[in-house]
């Protein structure tokens, strides 16, 4: 009886998130009687003791369920329990349920967790559509309304696809470097639970008294500061998925730099690699703003200070500037990773090495440091300084200049190539080189500052987001997870469904966004719930096409449900890839290698003959082709 | 070993040599830097990011609200106790040096000289510091400059608690003689070190910047 409590594991876990928010709890007693305050609030304006106790509950459940076991132990100076290695692999479909430190387990739990929440997003998305089928009020009311729109933004953004990127990239990556597993295992585990914390904190917000979170993904100041408890929720879990993704790009990006397998030199990278390197620069060096701008807002709210409090000397728009230094690389950080998915897909597909692969990993560099300078193009409507308007916008524009060489670099690799498009993962790769292009060119066109002074905060603005993040990055989520689908589980999906999938996908992005940009230019304003009735007939025709969209991404659970449980065996190498991780069986080892590759040469050489990106231990070490052998296709 | 009794269930792939296989095969080295201090180093970047936000806050609510005099009128703050809590800090960069030269040498006795001082300072700072804000005669509910005031000295605060908490985990395996054996592996004081000169470069500038400027 008392092994059940003192094991890692979720009845550890479940004792120790009571223990922890009783404890919370006993915090804020405390030191209100200290303060000479009455121990329970009676005015309820900022819930302390609600509030940290959703700090504290989060970090027991952490420890109960075994994150910090280990740390604790050797911090103690006791011994740790030896690393039996038992903890590596899945076998059975509740290892993925425990703290499991193998990153191939951490990749799946990375990916089916956060298509969960793109699923729950997703249906917060229909319920939007069908509020805004026809003007007026017809499903729910404005405030929930707001709450839906702000929990689906935070959803999306925060516990899909960033989480989904680092769950993809932690399976195939170390993979792809030829290293046995991530540098730090356990703080990877740790990264991963995190995750669904952050999540159930958003969800939860809406048993909050006030509803959940209305002020946007944005949560701008001082809406923010003044908004029902649901907020606080938001602050919190924002830090949680914040740690989450800072650790993790810690992880990949000591892993990149100490653990690449022999003759792996930095040109020799595959693309996936490189953009998982770029964006973990980024992570970790503007995730930390929004973890502050959240903070400021949370001790606005609870302690009542006054970072945000005209009155007292505070500054309204500092928010914005904070927020946005962190939120505009957010933006590369949720694509970038998904450059490298389209880099490894196109050059497999096309049977062409990547065209200026150099210049490619350079671009990606470009964008990290350009990023950092173009935060302030959304404020141009905040009321800043203005003479930061003029200055961002060239800024703005300039980072056009190395998406623009990535795009080009895509048409140069297809140009002449043999494209295979037997994978669905090849068509998603062709559909969001042209969908991301249309949404970048509308962000260029928000660049300009008279522009987006006429479209701001209309659904211009919201077309142009759902262009390149759903054109954009949802379009390489699915090119990856088709393209890996084989490796991460050794089953091959159904193509049929696939291109099913693919088509309702494709017609139904450009159906929903498209005619957004129309009624946005004619002014109808986002984030209402109802609108004037001249933009009645567009607006449905937005909800039809949503509501299809929404219906095919369940053919697309059920391919891979079906798929994972009942479909063909997959071969080692389905698709003719030259990177390392084909070279290993689908599923890999446990262990990945029994002795790590040798790297000699690209990882593109495709068409050129005899050409080698790496040699498997046991392999004849036969002399490598060099590139002067020949000129591909 | 129990690893080996488990079954492989896709064995077949990696496994045709048929020798047992107790664990990963170890990592290709490719870079001079170790793991640990690069990750400490990668972790401190982020640490310096986030200070910089609330540094961002401080200097909108001072250069951007532009209130007529900085500290707004009524505040004061101590600048000599502070002053006197800096050179702790400082002293106390120092003293964790002391320890890791000492380790360097293989002189345990050192080492563990040197983390007990880093420690007792580091601690000694850390009521200092409680005492200011006890004495201070303002929150942080007091306009926007105790706001600031206190965030970017609390946030420093927290961060020399977290020092600590990594310095008695070393003092701690220190004087268990996790470092007897083989005192060329050493990352557990060192990577607690670089922490630590963090923590007291960081309180540079905070003071510089608070209590100076």
């Amino acid at each position: 009886m008392v092994a059940t409590f003192t094991r890692p594991g979720w009845y550890r876990a479940a004792l120790c998130t009571v223990l922890a928010a009783a404890f919370g709890v006993g915090i804020v007693v405390v030191l209100r009687a200290i303060s000479g305050l009455p121990a329970f609030q009676s005015e309820q304006t900022g819930y302390p003791q609600v509030v940290v106790p959703l700090i504290t509950a989060p970090l027991g459940f952490l420890l109960g369920i075994g994150c910090f076991d280990y740390w604790l132990r050797w911090g103690f100076g006791l011994p740790t329990i030896p690393d039996d290695h038992s903890s590596h692999g899945a076998y059975s479909w509740k290892d993925y349920f425990k703290v499991n430190t193998d990153h191939k387990v951490i990749g799946v739990q990375y990916v089916v967790t956060s298509f969960i929440f793109f699923l729950i997003g997703g249906l917060m998305a229909m319920l939007i559509r069908a509020e805004l089928a026809q003007p007026g009020t017809q499903i729910v009311g404005a405030a929930t309304f707001n709450s839906l729109f702000s929990t689906h933004a935070v959803l999306m953004i925060f516990v899909f696809i960033i989480p989904m990127f680092a769950g993809m990239a932690n399976y195939v990556l170390p993979l792809m470097i030829g290293a046995p597993d991530m540098a730090f295992p356990r703080l990877n585990a740790l990264s991963y639970w995190m995750l669904p914390l952050a999540g159930i904190l958003f969800l939860a917000s809406f048993l909050a008294p006030g509803g959940a979170f209305d002020a946007g993904w944005t949560g701008y100041a001082p809406l923010s500061t003044g908004a029902p408890l649901g907020q606080s929720f938001f602050n919190i879990g924002v830090q949680f998925a914040g740690f989450s993704s800072i650790f993790t790009a810690l992880n990949f990006l000591v892993t990149i730099i100490t653990m690449r397998a022999p003759g792996m030199t930095f040109w020799r990278m595959p693309l996936l690699v490189w953009a998982n390197l770029s964006t973990s620069l980024l992570v970790v060096a503007a995730t930390p703003f929004i973890s502050g701008a959240q903070f400021m807002v949370l001790l606005d709210r609870v302690l009542h200070t006054n970072f945000f409090q005209f009155g007292a000397g505070g500054d309204v728009i500092s928010y914005q500037h904070i927020f946005w230094f962190y939120s505009h690389p957010a933006v590369y950080i949720m694509i970038l990773p998904g450059f490298g998915i389209i880099s490894e897909v196109i050059s497999v597909h096309s049977r062409k090495p990547i065209f200026g692969y150099r210049l490619m990993a350079l671009a990606l560099i470009g964008i990290v440091v350009l990023s950092y300078s173009v935060w302030a193009h959304h404020m141009f409507v905040a009321g800043m300084f203005s003479w930061l308007r003029v200055p961002m916008m060239l800024t703005t524009l300039l980072i056009a200049v190395p998406t623009g060489i990535k795009i080009f670099s895509w048409l140069g690799t297809l140009y002449f190539g043999k494209i295979h498009t037997k994978s669905t993962a090849m068509l998603f790769a062709l559909a969001m080189i042209v969908t991301f292009t249309v949404g970048g060119i509308s962000g260029v066109m928000l660049g300009m500052v008279p522009f987006d002074i006429h479209v701001s905060d209309t659904y211009f603005i919201v077309a142009h987001i759902h262009f390149v993040l759903f054109g954009g990055s949802v379009f390489t989520i699915f090119a990856g997870l088709y393209h890996w689908f084989p490796k991460m589980t050794g089953r091959m999906y159904d193509e049929k469904l696939g291109r099913v999938h693919f088509w309702g996908t494709l017609i139904g992005t450009w159906g929903t966004f498209i005619p957004m940009h129309w009624v946005g230019m004619d002014g109808m304003p986002r984030r209402v719930a109802d609108y004037a009735s001249q933009f009645g007939n567009w607006n449905l025709l937005i909800s039809c096409f949503a509501f299809m969209l929404g219906a095919v991404q369940l053919i697309f659970v059920y391919n891979m449900i079906m798929s994972w449980r009942f479909g063909p065996k997959a071969p080692a190498n389905p698709w003719g890839g030259k990177s390392i991780e084909w070279l290993v069986s689908s599923p890999p080892p446990v262990f990945n290698f029994d002795e790590i590759p040798r790297v000699v040469g690209g990882p593109y050489e495709y068409g050129i003959p005899g050409a080698r990106h790496a040699i498997m231990p046991g392999e004849g070490a036969e002399v490598p082709a060099t590139r002067q052998t020949m000129v591909g296709s | 070993m129990e690893s080996a009794s488990v079954p492989l269930p896709h064995g077949a792939g990696g496994h045709a040599t048929g020798h047992d296989h107790h664990g990963p095969p170890e990592a290709n080295v490719s870079s001079r830097i170790d793991r640990q201090t690069l990750g400490i180093l990668l972790f401190i970047v982020s640490e310096v990011m986030l200070f910089g936000s609330f540094f961002a806050s401080y200097f909108f609510l001072r250069v951007v609200v532009n209130p007529e005099t900085w500290p707004p009128h009524p505040f004061e703050l101590p600048v000599a106790v502070a002053g006197m809590n800096t050179a702790i800090l400082v002293s106390s960069s120092f003293t964790i040096h002391y320890a890791l030269e000492a380790i360097r040498k293989g002189n345990k006795a050192g080492m563990k000289l040197g983390l007990m001082l880093t420690w007792i300072l580091g601690l000694t700072f850390l009521f200092v510091q409680i005492n200011e804000y006890v004495h201070i005669g303002f929150s942080a509910r007091t306009e926007a400059f105790g706001t600031i005031f206190f965030s970017l000295t609390g946030l420093h605060g927290a961060h020399v608690f977290i020092g600590l908490c990594l310095l008695t985990a070393a003092t701690i395996r220190a004087f268990r003689g996790h470092f007897d054996k083989e005192p060329e592996k050493h990352l557990g004081v060192e990577v607690p070190g670089i922490y630590w000169h963090f923590v007291d470069i960081m309180w540079i500038v905070v003071f510089f910047t608070v209590y100076i400027l």
